[in-house]
């Protein structure tokens, strides 16, 4: 992100996990998008994208237990033996009429996207609720 | 005397210089007690236009489709926000100190 030394680290904490959780919603829109990318056996399958994430150490002016958010550091392919299917019909079928489908489980996926969007959300209400609570703070002996 | 050397305080953190600091100096010499160099205030007011570039550039890739996290642009903008505020509520105390001295009767 910037970087400027941030007077209010909350909103830079807030702020690291906005971008993990947005590029985590991008790894599932990835898993989703090609859930029925078929490949044939001579290939590797369509491998399921793990983002890693990391937490961040502590900043400036902070105790040092308390960190300062998180950051997607890789990002971990899964299994690319993927689902052998039987398809004679299809154009990549070999000889024995296998083809590879991707070893994604649609409905992990929607699990995962609930708990990126609910996490994108809940960092967004950090971010509302310090910038209330720090105007209130500038309301004492104020205007 | 908390209120006074409250009011001290502020007075000096903008750089007001303390007259008694000037006067009791020993052998008669009177020093000039200058604002410090890179006093509070100026630190803050620097930061605080460090933050407003930085939301303003930010504002700008925004609107040119270039800024792929858009939550920066609006944490920055909160940020400058809530500095600019803090700067005005000092300024604020900072001059209701100084005429409530000068409001003072000899």
């Amino acid at each position: 992100m910037s970087g400027i030394e941030s007077m209010f680290p909350v909103f830079q904490i807030a702020g690291s996990a906005l971008t993990t959780n947005r590029i985590w919603m991008n790894a599932i829109a990835d898993n989703i998008a090609n859930i029925n990318n078929v490949r044939p056996m001579s290939e590797a399958a369509y491998q399921e994208r793990f983002v890693v994430a990391q937490e961040l150490p502590s900043r400036p002016g902070d105790p040092v237990g308390i960190g300062g958010g998180v950051a997607p550091v890789a990002v971990e392919y899964g299994d690319p033996e993927g689902m052998v299917v039987y398809d004679p019909q299809h154009p990549y079928a070999d000889e024995n009429g296998l083809v590879r489908r991707p070893a994604v489980n649609l409905a992990d996926q929607m699990a995962n996207l609930i708990l990126a969007q609910r996490a994108y959300q809940l960092n967004l209400a950090v971010v509302d609720r310090a910038r209330d609570s720090y105007l209130q703070a500038l309301q004492i002996n104020g205007r | 005397m908390g209120g006074v050397a409250g009011i001290g305080g502020v007075l000096n953190a903008i750089g007001f210089a303390s007259p008694a600091k000037g006067v009791t100096d020993a052998a008669g010499v009177v020093e000039e007690a200058a604002p410090a160099k890179g006093n509070a205030f100026t630190q803050m007011l620097e930061g605080l236009q460090a933050a407003q570039d930085n939301a303003d550039n930010l504002a700008v890739a925004a609107a040119t489709g270039n800024l792929t996290d858009i939550h920066n642009y609006t944490i920055a903008a909160t940020e400058a926000q809530l500095m600019t505020d803090l700067t005005v509520a000092i300024r604020n105390r900072a001059v209701e100190a100084f005429n409530e001295i000068m409001r003072m009767q000899p």
